[in-house]
C-alpha cells in the first residue's frame, strides 16, 4: 500500500497535490455555479422591468408606518422607510433583551427554588413555552388576547396610576425633559464629577483599611443627592418672552410656541415649545356622539354611547342629553362610567332603571343598526397636559353648540321614515360661533411627566405601546425567556457544590452565598449562550407581519411587493441580518475576552 | 453540659412533604400560598371559560382543513395509506429486538399509536370520513408491533424498508397519472398538518447529509473549502429562516431563469427550509467532530485506513451518536420554524389556522374564535414537541452523553 522508502510518491498519490487539485477543483465549481446564477438572474432581470439597482431608494415611497421613532410620512423615500424599520427593530430588540433577561433570571433559579411547588410551576412554563411555536404565540398575544379585550378606544381601561389600556395599545405616564431641562443640566454633570470623586476616595479608603465592600454605593448615593438637590434648587424656569398658544377649534389642538412676530399665529421658523406644560380651560363645550351596537368581548352591546372620556375634577358639570327629544320618546340613558360612556334603553316599565329586556336589541323593537343622537355639555372644562414634541396639546372637539350641521352623515343609519320626516326643529341658536377656549402655558421644571388623555380617537400624551408592539413584544419576551431560564439553571447547578458548602461554612447567608459565590461564578458560564439567545431574539423579531408591527423585515416585504426589486431587497435583508450577527459576535467576543481575563 | 433541646422536626408523611417542600420558611409559605391562588385563579378561569364560553365548532367542523387542507375528499385514503405505512413500519422497530433503542422506540410507537386510537374515537364522533382511515392506520401499527414480536430478524430489513418507505408516501401522497385512484395531487392543494409533517421530515432527511458534508467541509485542512463552508453556514445562520423563505420566494425564479409560476411556493419553501437546516446541522455535527478524541484518529491512521476510511468508519460513527440529542433537538426547533412557510404562500397547519379564524370572525360568534384557535394550535405543535424532547432526553440518557 504504502511507497517504499527513498522512492519518489508519483503526483496522483502525493497528498499536497490532492489538497491543491481538489481545491482547484473545487473553486472552478462554486464559480462555475456563481456564474451561472449571475447569469441566469442577470438574463431574468433583464427580460423584465424591475429595479435591478439601489437607485429606487431615494424614490417617495407612500407607505404609511404607524409607529415612526423619527419623523416619518408617507412622502419620503424608500430609504427612509427602510431606516424606520432598522430603528423599530432596535427598540423592540432591545427593550425585549432586558425583559427576556430579567423573566429568564426570574423563571431559572425559580426552577432550583426550595418550594416543590414554584419549581413545577416554573417547570411548567419552561417545557409549554420551549415546545410551542413562536408564531402561533404570536398570533394569540395579538389576535387573542390584545386586539379583542379592552375594545375600543373610548372605552379604554384605566389602570392605576393613569395607565390607560385598549386595542389601541396602552398609554403609560412618562418623563420628558421639558425646554428647562438645560438649567439642570450644569448640576447633573456637577453630579457625575462628584460621584466619581467620591467613588475615587471611597475606594483608596477601602484598599488602605483592607476591607471588603464595594464604592459603587456612596458613589451613586452623592450624585443621587447632588442631582436632587440642583432639580429643587432650579425649580421652575419661566417661559421664554413671547411664549404664546393658538387654538383650532376645528381640531381641538393648541400649538404653544414663541410668537416672534407677535402676530398671534404659528409661523415658519418660530420656535414650538415641547413638552411644555399647559393648562386648557373651556367654559362652556359640547360634544355629540352617535350609539352604536357593538359586539365586544364576545357580546353583542346594544345602543352603547361613547363621548371622550373626561375624569372627575376636570369639569364642573356635565348632561347628557339626546340631540333630539321628538325622536327619543321613551328612551333613557345609563351610564357605564358617568358622564362619558353609556347604554341608550327603552325605559318600558318606567323605573328610571336599566332592567334585562329593556336594551334596544336589534331583534327587539328597533330595527337593526338603530342609532340616536346624544349631546354632552360640559361646563366649567379644564385639564392639565403636557404639549409633545412638535408643541402641541390636544383636548377633544368640544363645539359651542350652535350652528348645528342638520344632522350631516346620518343618513346611512336612518330608517326612511326617518329620512322622510319633517326637519327636526333646529336647538336654539346661542349668540357664541366661537369656543370660549383659554390655553395657559406654565413656567416648567426639567422633567415633566406626560400624563395620556383621550381627546378624540388616538392617545394623546404620555408613551403609547401599540398592540403590535406589545404583541411582538410579549411573544419574543417570553418565548425566549424559557430558552433563557434554562441556561440559567445549567449555569447554577454547574457551580460546584463545594463553593457553596464552603460559603456555608464561612457563615454567609443563603442570599450572601447566591449573590457572593454562586452566581458570579454561574455568570461566565452563563453569559455566552445567553449572548446568542440575545441574537436569537433580535433574529425573531423578524415575525413582526403576523402582528402588524413594522420592523426591518416587514418593511422589507412591503418595499419589495411595491417596487419588485427582489436582487436589491435580497441584497439589503442579508446585508442587515448579517450586520446584527457581527455586532453581537464582537459583543460575544468581547465577553468572552472579559471573562478570560477574570479567570485565575 | 446538655441543653434542652426540641425534637427534631418529623420529615416523614404527607405532612411532612408539605413541611420540606412548600413551608419550610416564611417566605417559602408566602411563595406557596401564592402560586396555589395564582393556579387556582388561572385554571378555574381557563376551564370554566373552555367548558362554558368557548365556541370549539369551527374547530371540529374544519378538522380536515387542519389536517390536510384541500387534497381531494375521495383520495384521503392516500395519506391514511402513507399513515399506516409509517405506523407499521414504527411498530414494527418497537416490535424487534431487546436493544438499547427499543425502549424510546417503543416509547415514540405506543404514543403515536394512542394518537391514532384516539382520532378514531373522534373520528366516530365528529369526523365520519376519517373514521376508518385512522382505524385502519392503527390495525397497521398493531400489525407491525406483532410481526416485529414475533420474528425478531425483520430488524436486518428495517433500515432499507423506512429508506423505502418515504418513496412510498412521496408516491402515494402525489400520485402519477391523470386519473384513477393513484391520480395526482399537486402540491398546491397539499396542506395542513400533513404539509407540517412532510416539511419538517423531509427537511431533516435532506439536510443531514448536507449538514455533515458542510461539517466535515468546515473541519478540512484545504483553505478554499473551509472558506466557502464557513462562509456558507455562518451566512445562512446569521439571518432567520422567514427571511430565506421570503428570498426564496423572490429568488428562486430568478437564479432557475424560468417564470415564478414554474417553480410552485413548496419547492421555493423547501430549498429555504433545507438549506437553512443543513447550516444549523453542519454546527452540531461539528460539535461532534470536536468531540472525537484526537487518539481516535491517530490510531485510524496506524492502522493504514485512508482518510475517507477513517471519516466513515471510525470518526464519523462516533461524531454522530455523541449529537443525536442535538439532532433531535433540531428537528424540534425545524417543527416548530415550519409554521413560517405563510410568508411563501403555504397554508401548513398554523396557516390554516389564520384562515379559519379570519372565516369565523365575527360572522356568527362575536369577536371571533382566535383564542379557541390558538390555543388548538397551541395544544398540537405542542404535542409532538414535547413528545420529541421526552425522546431526546432518554436518548441523552441512554447514551450517557455528559458522562464520558
Amino acid at each position: 500500500m504504502s511507497a517504499r522508502p527513498g522512492s519518489r510518491v508519483p503526483f496522483y498519490r502525493n497528498v499536497k497535490t490532492l489538497g491543491v487539485l481538489a481545491q482547484v477543483v473545487f473553486a472552478v465549481v462554486v464559480v462555475l455555479a456563481a456564474a451561472l446564477i449571475y447569469h441566469n438572474v442577470s438574463s431574468a432581470l433583464s427580460r423584465s422591468h424591475v429595479p435591478a439597482n439601489f437607485s429606487f431608494l431615494g424614490v417617495r415611497a407612500g407607505i404609511p408606518i404607524a409607529e415612526t421613532p423619527i419623523p416619518y410620512t408617507p412622502s419620503d423615500s424608500y430609504a427612509r422607510a427602510f431606516l424606520i424599520g432598522v430603528l423599530n427593530t432596535l427598540k423592540v430588540a432591545l427593550v425585549g433583551v432586558v425583559l427576556a433577561s430579567v423573566l429568564g433570571v426570574v423563571i431559572g433559579v425559580m426552577r432550583l427554588s426550595a418550594n416543590w411547588l414554584l419549581r413545577q410551576l416554573a417547570n411548567l412554563y419552561v417545557e409549554t413555552i420551549r415546545n410551542t411555536p413562536l408564531a402561533v404565540q404570536i398570533v394569540f398575544w395579538y389576535t387573542a388576547i390584545l386586539t379583542p379585550l379592552p375594545p375600543r378606544i373610548l372605552s379604554a381601561v384605566r389602570w392605576p396610576g393613569g395607565v390607560l389600556v385598549s386595542n389601541q395599545g396602552v398609554a403609560l405616564p412618562w418623563p420628558y425633559p421639558t425646554p428647562a431641562f438645560p438649567t439642570w443640566l450644569p448640576y447633573l454633570g456637577a453630579a457625575v464629577v462628584l460621584g466619581a470623586l467620591a467613588y475615587v476616595v471611597r475606594r483608596a479608603q477601602l484598599r488602605r483599611a483592607d476591607r471588603p465592600g464595594s464604592p459603587l454605593v456612596p458613589a451613586l448615593l452623592v450624585a443621587l443627592v447632588v442631582a436632587v438637590a440642583g432639580y429643587l434648587f432650579v425649580g421652575t424656569t419661566p417661559l421664554p418672552a413671547h411664549a404664546a398658544t393658538s387654538f383650532r377649534q376645528e381640531s381641538g389642538i393648541a400649538t404653544v410656541f414663541v410668537d416672534a412676530n407677535g402676530d398671534g399665529k404659528v409661523d415658519q421658523g418660530e420656535r414650538r415649545l415641547a413638552f411644555t406644560p399647559v393648562v386648557a380651560h373651556v367654559a362652556k363645550g359640547v360634544l355629540t356622539t352617535q350609539t352604536q351596537d357593538l359586539s365586544e368581548s364576545r357580546q353583542i352591546d346594544y345602543a352603547r354611547f361613547r363621548f371622550p372620556p373626561i375624569q372627575r375634577g376636570e369639569y364642573d358639570s356635565a348632561t347628557v342629553v339626546f340631540a333630539d327629544p321628538a325622536k327619543a320618546e321613551g328612551l333613557a340613558i345609563a351610564y357605564v362610567h358617568e358622564p362619558y360612556q353609556g347604554i341608550v334603553y327603552r325605559d318600558a316599565n318606567g323605573n328610571g332603571r336599566f332592567d334585562a329586556g329593556e336594551e334596544l336589541s336589534s331583534s327587539g323593537d328597533a330595527k337593526s343598526g338603530y342609532s340616536v343622537e346624544l349631546r354632552m355639555t360640559v361646563e366649567g372644562f379644564r385639564r392639565r397636559l403636557v404639549t409633545d414634541r412638535d408643541g402641541q396639546a390636544r383636548i377633544p372637539r368640544f363645539t359651542t353648540g350652535a350652528a348645528k350641521a342638520p344632522s350631516s352623515g346620518g343618513g346611512a343609519n336612518m330608517s326612511p321614515a326617518q329620512l322622510f320626516a319633517p326637519p327636526s326643529q333646529a336647538p336654539a341658536p346661542s349668540e357664541q360661533t366661537t369656543l370660549q377656549a383659554r390655553f395657559d402655558a406654565q413656567a416648567p421644571r426639567p422633567i415633566i411627566i406626560s400624563r395620556p388623555t383621550i381627546p378624540i380617537s388616538t392617545y394623546f400624551g404620555g408613551l403609547t405601546l401599540s398592540s403590535n408592539y406589545l404583541a411582538l413584544l410579549l411573544g419574543l419576551v417570553i418565548y425566549t425567556a424559557s430558552f433563557i431560564a434554562e441556561i440559567v439553571r445549567g449555569g447554577i447547578q454547574a457551580v460546584p457544590g463545594g463553593q457553596r458548602e464552603a460559603a456555608k461554612a464561612l457563615g454567609l447567608s443563603d442570599l450572601q452565598t447566591f449573590r457572593l459565590v454562586v452566581f458570579p461564578q454561574a455568570l461566565r458560564i452563563i453569559l455566552p449562550p445567553m449572548i446568542s439567545q440575545y441574537l436569537n431574539l433580535t433574529k425573531n423579531s423578524s415575525l413582526a407581519p403576523l402582528a402588524a408591527y413594522v420592523e426591518l423585515f416587514a418593511i422589507t416585504t412591503i418595499i419589495a411587493s411595491q417596487t419588485g426589486a427582489s436582487v436589491p431587497v435580497t441584497i439589503m435583508l442579508i446585508a442587515s441580518y448579517i450586520a446584527i450577527s457581527l455586532v453581537f459576535a464582537f459583543i460575544l467576543n468581547a465577553v468572552n475576552a472579559r471573562l478570560a481575563l477574570v479567570e485565575r | 453540659m446538655t441543653t434542652l433541646r426540641k425534637p427534631p422536626v418529623k420529615r416523614r408523611g404527607a405532612l411532612g412533604w408539605l413541611r420540606a417542600n412548600l413551608f419550610s420558611s416564611w417566605g417559602n409559605a408566602l411563595a406557596s400560598v401564592a402560586a396555589v391562588t395564582l393556579l387556582a385563579y388561572l385554571g378555574g378561569e381557563l376551564a370554566l371559560w373552555m367548558l362554558s364560553q368557548a365556541h370549539w365548532g369551527p374547530v371540529w367542523a374544519n378538522l380536515k382543513l387542519f389536517a390536510v387542507y384541500r387534497y381531494p375528499a375521495e383520495l384521503l385514503w392516500r395519506p391514511f395509506a402513507a399513515s399506516a405505512v409509517v405506523l407499521l413500519l414504527l411498530g414494527v422497530t418497537a416490535g424487534v429486538g431487546r436493544r438499547s433503542g427499543e425502549s424510546i422506540a417503543g416509547g415514540v410507537f405506543w404514543w403515536f399509536f394512542a394518537l391514532c386510537a384516539g382520532l378514531t374515537l373522534v373520528g366516530a364522533v365528529a369526523w365520519p370520513v376519517a373514521r376508518w382511515g385512522w382505524l385502519a392506520a392503527s390495525l397497521a401499527g398493531l400489525l407491525g408491533y406483532g410481526a416485529g414480536r414475533l420474528r425478531p430478524r425483520l430488524a436486518r430489513a428495517l433500515p432499507w424498508s423506512w429508506g423505502a418507505s418515504l418513496l412510498v408516501v412521496v408516491v402515494l401522497l402525489n400520485g402519477f397519472g391523470a386519473d384513477g385512484a393513484l391520480r395526482s395531487v399537486s402540491t398546491k392543494e397539499w396542506g395542513g398538518f400533513m404539509l407540517t409533517l412532510i416539511l419538517s421530515i423531509v427537511g431533516i432527511a435532506i439536510s443531514f447529509p448536507l449538514g455533515i458534508a458542510l461539517a466535515l467541509g468546515r473541519r478540512s485542512k484545504l483553505p478554499v473549502i473551509r472558506g466557502v463552508c464557513v462562509g456558507f453556514i455562518e451566512i445562512v445562520r446569521g439571518a432567520p429562516l422567514i427571511m430565506w423563505l421570503f428570498i426564496a420566494s423572490l429568488m428562486v425564479p430568478l437564479v432557475l431563469n424560468v417564470s415564478p409560476n414554474a417553480v410552485g411556493p413548496l419547492s421555493r419553501a423547501m430549498v429555504a427550509v433545507t438549506l437553512f437546516s443543513a447550516a444549523y446541522m453542519a454546527e452540531n455535527v461539528r460539535g461532534g467532530l470536536q468531540a472525537v478524541p484526537k487518539g481516535q484518529y491517530e490510531a485510524a491512521q496506524a492502522l493504514g485506513l485512508s482518510g475517507w476510511q477513517r471519516t466513515r468508519l471510525i470518526v464519523l460513527p462516533q461524531a454522530l451518536r455523541a449529537v443525536i440529542p442535538a439532532i433531535v433537538g433540531q428537528a424540534i426547533a425545524l417543527f416548530k420554524d415550519t409554521s413560517l412557510v405563510f410568508i411563501v404562500g403555504l397554508f401548513d397547519f398554523f396557516n390554516v389556522g389564520n384562515i379559519v379564524a379570519n372565516q369565523n370572525a365575527s360572522l356568527l360568534i362575536p369577536g371571533g374564535v382566535r383564542l379557541e384557535l390558538s390555543l388548538f394550535l397551541a395544544v398540537v405543535y405542542w404535542f409532538f414537541a414535547y413528545r420529541m424532547s421526552v425522546a431526546s432526553r432518554q436518548l441523552e440518557r441512554q447514551l450517557g452523553v455528559g458522562e464520558r
